[in-house]
């Protein structure tokens, strides 16, 4: 069988629902290669309909407690639920263990919950390079709901954004210096605001603090709810629920904007790629000689990135093309 | 506090000590440091300027004197040995029976019980593979099945090791056989030996059963219906074994153990009880490892932080709450399945290290334990252990027989600086409580253990058969004992009859009364679960009964 | 890249038993020998780790056994391979007597690691079956994904 067979019969049985195609699926996006690209297409049209949920937040704010009766909560209501767990990796082994499944035992054996542990292997921004891959395999086989949980550095996990229709930031009392462990760029993905951990002493404190610092920022920005929880027993989630429920965008249209803007993303992440490797491969004199103004201190490597490339992506960057010699882009392209 | 003492005059001790350091200097150029498990460096040699014997009446004292560094009563095991105090449990209750009567033939005066592992779970027999059931501990799920377990003893005389985490069915099913044979309530001994929850979630996840917030209410309503009603069972063991077990260092073990004494006293007065009552009432259980001074200086500090903590931190007036009553078991983490017969001479060690250093009850282990579950026959020889170095050895002639000696009197120092370097650590995080539910004593206990594991990987810490002294061998020990399957199979009929036959009406509101108490602050639970077990409610349903109402929880993993 | 793909291994505990200081510092060794571990808390059941090798797609399964939990073990095997899991490589390690390891042997268990194995038999052993598991599968992908 060739691949192309092999692919759309493997996407065929996953969009029935068959677990065990969903699981080899994941595992053929994470390595990559020639399948995961045509399985990437063969799935395409059958994303956009699951609802995905992002939980990220500082380590030790029970993200993954949080996540845990979180799916019990929508398990109650009858809908099923795939969670990817992402964890770091090792920078030095490239190993990983994968702890999520520890908080989230009660679910293990729920034919409605599909927990898949997943290792950042190296990339950064709180999820793995194959995350959004993931998740589209999950839409396509037919789950409700998706759930991403991120690797929780605390900071810069703004990718969420492009995977999650929801993105819910979860802190803690006494993680640090109050909620100074939620940094400015992740209060402004936030869908929700969770304060876990509210029975602790400390918690309505932390929850003002959150509500001064919405209060600072853009008028839509100040709508964002702020809900209290405690993980453990459970108390919140339900709310919690209802919360995500109410900004759940029901219009397809909504829906489809941030998946039509995702994959702007996708298409100019793999475009730089194909750059990045045709540069990095150049060998001509010209190129040649143009490094060596760079090594003599007489071009910027901006400047010789711009005059490495065609004249068209110029126009569109004016911070380049800014920061260029016109005449001598030029003679770049004429030699 | 030894460092600044007063030095004794010893003409000429300078020099001659400048003549050895040169001396040993010269054959031992570059020889590396030597620590023991707790990390303090060993040195070759201690003299008179390592111990301030001035400081004695504060430091030592005799036995039986604050702090109790020597010894918690003036004659210790030459007035009263040690309790030999097997662990046992294996089978149906009729098996255990004819084990225990059989023990207490052979002149035992205490016995202990260890459910089979699906009683740590919560669950009843009829939940579980029946081929394991049995196979580690005794399969107890009601009343009637104590009733059996305990047929002939008489359990008014004979002290009980209970090994019965949170909620105490064990204890709650051994009253109601008490009732039943008219036997009062204060003539019952024992101790609850495995109520340490605290130590369940950190280390011993087989016997976490509640929430962490759920364990901590059951414990205090079970402390307080103790003192009330069974005045002379001790409800709580603080357990460090399993920290250790885990691969806490044993500086780190006493610490961590002492800072959840000291979370479950101060618990307790919280509640309105009062410390001098509940603190009497306080016992401890350790492992004994093979790292034979070490273990000695861990137990004699133990002694003194604990005489001063009880006193000076926690406000106990009554001496008898100054006194750090233990029980030791010599660690299975030390014994090899290679040359299996070489831990007997391990055990033999332990077991010394445990009797010099004073301990008031002892377990050693067979030398299959490693292997399997201990046989009968290899449960004998650890109990012959025991008994050769008492009558034999004659191990219990001097109270504190190394008290005095230059190393271990600095040793102890040093282990008791360690040890409340640890405890002002959990201090710093809020209490022990705090400490476990954010996972930092898990982590330190992690790392020890990695630690240790990789001294023994690259040969820095030798293990006789398993890094050096290998041999090729063919271990023969004798096959692991496994109860009678259709002996278990009928047991578990039974209980399912048992079940079908009971008075439902009678089940039906015992529970709805334990879920009421569960829910209402001021009613005590464990009341209510010897209430339960008495009117046929079953171990596994009183533990689902309360889960329900205070939460499972998850034991915290660190991986 | 496809090659070097780390090997997904679950470590996890089955039946009553829930001592899992081994079990960690397994997890820990093959973290540092650059697989990816799943691990679980202690007590799942013989569905349960069935379910969670076939989500997880892992290619080994180590479970460790401490009391008597080994006993399942053959029930375990004969899940997994009525769940077509057959190409998964299983271990056990911790306290197995010697006369009932041949069971687990014949049950399809690779090999049973008792007290005291060193960390580089264990890596090895995890790695050669996490390969043998990659061909073992055999499926239309495994060309190309390696």
């Amino acid at each position: 069988m060739g691949i192309d067979t092999a692919v759309s019969s493997l996407a065929a049985r996953l969009h029935g629902g068959e677990r065990r195609a969903i699981a080899r699926a994941i595992t053929l996006m994470e390595d990559g290669g020639p399948a995961a690209i045509a399985l990437q297409a063969a799935i395409q049209p059958w994303t956009g309909r699951a609802l995905t949920i992002g939980f990220t937040g500082p380590p030790g704010a029970g993200k993954s407690t949080l996540v845990d009766a979180f799916v019990a909560e929508l398990r109650k209501a009858g809908r099923t639920v795939a969670v990817a767990a992402v964890d770091p990796s090792s920078p030095l082994s490239g190993g990983a263990v994968l702890g999520d499944r520890i908080r989230m035992g009660r679910h293990t054996e729920d034919e409605g919950v599909f927990i898949r542990s997943v290792a950042a292997r190296g990339h950064l921004g709180g999820l793995s390079e194959t995350t959004h891959h993931i998740v589209d395999v999950f839409d396509a086989a037919g789950w409700d709901v998706v759930v991403i949980e991120t690797v929780g550095a605390g900071q810069s996990e703004v990718e969420i954004v492009d995977v999650a229709d929801i993105r819910i930031v979860v802190n803690a009392p006494g993680l640090g210096d109050d909620v100074q462990a939620i940094k400015a760029g992740i209060l402004e993905i936030a869908s929700i605001l969770v304060v876990n951990k509210a029975d602790l002493p400390l918690a309505s404190r932390t929850v003002r603090q959150l509500r001064a610092m919405l209060s600072l920022r853009p008028q839509e920005q100040q709508a964002v709810p702020v809900l209290e929880t405690v993980a453990s027993s459970g108390q919140g989630v339900a709310a919690l629920l209802a919360a995500v429920d109410a900004i759940a965008p029901d219009d397809p249209a909504q829906h489809s904007e941030r998946r039509r803007a995702r994959l702007r993303r996708l298409v100019a992440e793999a475009a730089a790629a194909i750059v990045k490797r045709s540069v990095a491969e150049r060998q001509d004199d010209a190129f040649e000689a143009m490094l060596d103004r760079v090594a003599a201190g007489e071009t910027s490597i901006v400047c010789a990135a711009a005059l490495s490339l065609d004249a068209s992506h110029l126009d569109r960057d004016p911070e380049a093309a800014r920061m260029t010699d016109r005449s001598d882009a030029a003679t770049d392209h004429a030699a | 506090m030894s460092q600044s003492a007063v030095q004794l005059p010893l003409p000429g001790f300078e020099q001659a000590q400048g003549e050895w350091r040169a001396a040993y200097g010269r054959q031992m150029a570059g020889e590396a440091p030597v620590r023991n498990r707790s990390g303090i460096e060993v040195q070759p040699l201690y003299t008179p300027r390592d111990w301030a014997s001035e400081r004695y009446l504060d430091d030592l004292n005799f036995p039986g004197q604050f702090p109790y560094t020597r010894g918690i009563y003036p004659s210790m095991h030459r007035g009263r040995t040690w309790t030999q105090r097997q662990l046992i449990g294996l089978g149906t209750p009729e098996d255990y029976n004819q084990r225990v009567r059989r023990i207490i033939e052979l002149g035992a005066s205490a016995i202990s019980l260890l459910p089979c592992c699906s009683g740590f779970r919560g669950i009843d027999c009829d939940e579980v593979d029946t081929v394991l059931l049995g196979t580690c501990g005794t399969v107890i799920n009601t009343t009637d099945h104590m009733d059996q377990a305990l047929d002939g003893v008489p359990i008014g005389e004979i002290s009980t090791a209970m090994n019965d985490p949170s909620p105490f069915t064990l204890l709650a099913f051994t009253l109601g056989v008490a009732r039943r044979r008219g036997v009062d309530w204060s003539r019952v001994t024992g101790t609850s030996n495995q109520s340490d929850y605290i130590s369940h979630f950190i280390a011993n996840h087989q016997f976490y059963r509640l929430s962490l917030p759920g364990s901590r209410r059951v414990l205090l309503d079970h402390i307080e219906f103790c003192r009330r009603y069974v005045p002379n069972w001790n409800p709580v063991s603080v357990v460090g074994q399993h920290m250790q077990q885990a691969g806490a260092t044993p500086a780190e073990t006493m610490g961590f153990t002492f800072s959840t004494a000291i979370q479950y006293a101060e618990d307790c007065v919280r509640r309105g009880l009062d410390i001098d009552d509940v603190l009497r009432r306080f016992t401890f259980f350790f492992d004994i490892s093979i790292s034979f001074f070490e273990e000695i200086a861990k137990f004699r500090a133990g002694r003194r932080i604990w005489a001063r903590i009880a006193r000076d931190r926690l406000g106990a007036r009554d001496p008898a709450c100054w006194r750090f009553k233990f029980h030791g078991q010599t660690s299975g983490v030390d014994l090899t399945q290679q040359q299996p017969l070489n831990n007997i001479a391990r055990v033999s060690v332990q077991a010394m290290a445990g009797i010099l250093s004073g301990l008031q009850s002892l377990h050693t282990d067979a030398y299959d334990e490693a292997i399997a579950t201990p046989s009968e026959e290899t449960a004998r020889v650890a109990v012959a252990t025991q008994n050769i170095l008492r009558e034999e050895a004659r191990l219990c002639d001097v109270i504190d027989p190394l008290g005095g000696s230059y190393y271990i009197e600095r040793l102890t120092d040093q282990m008791e600086a360690e040890i409340e370097a640890v405890i002002a650590k959990v201090d710093a995080a809020g209490g022990m409580y705090k400490a476990a539910e954010a996972g930092l004593v898990q982590t330190m206990i992690g790392d020890s253990a990695l630690a240790f594991q990789e001294q023994v990987e690259t040969g820095v810490r030798k293990v006789v058969g398993v890094n050096c002294y290998r041999i090729d061998e063919d271990p023969t020990v004798p096959p692991a004992d496994r109860p009678d399957l259709a002996a278990m199979e009928r047991h578990v009929e039974r209980f399912k009859a048992f079940k079908r036959e009971r008075s439902q009406v009678a089940v039906t509101r015992a529970l709805d009364d334990l879920a009421r108490a569960a829910n209402s602050e001021g009613e005590n639970t464990f009341g209510k679960v010897i209430d339960a077990a008495e009117a046929g409610v079953t171990h596994g349903e009183i533990v689902a009964c309360l889960r329900r109402e205070l939460g499972f929880g998850h034991p915290l993993v660190i991986a | 890249m496809s090659t070097s793909r780390p090997i997904r291994v679950l470590v996890t505990k089955i039946g009553l038993d829930g001592h899992d200081r081994g079990s960690r510092i397994v997890a820990a060794y093959l973290r540092d020998a650059g697989m990816e571990v799943i691990y679980t808390p202690p007590w799942q059941t013989i569905a349960g780790v069935v379910k969670l090798a076939l989500e997880e797609d892992v290619e080994v399964i180590g479970i460790s056994s401490l009391a008597t939990d080994h006993l399942i073990v053959p029930k375990m095997m004969a899940a997994l391979r009525e769940a077509r899991l057959d190409h998964v490589g299983v271990i056990v390690g911790g306290i197995v007597p010697e006369e009932e390891k041949p069971a687990l042997i014949a049950a399809g268990v690779s090999q049973v690691f008792g007290p005291g194995a060193g960390r580089e038999d264990i890596v090895d052993c995890v790695a050669s079956l996490g390969l043998q598991a990659r061909e073992r599968r055999a499926d239309e992908f495994s060309e190309a994904s390696r």
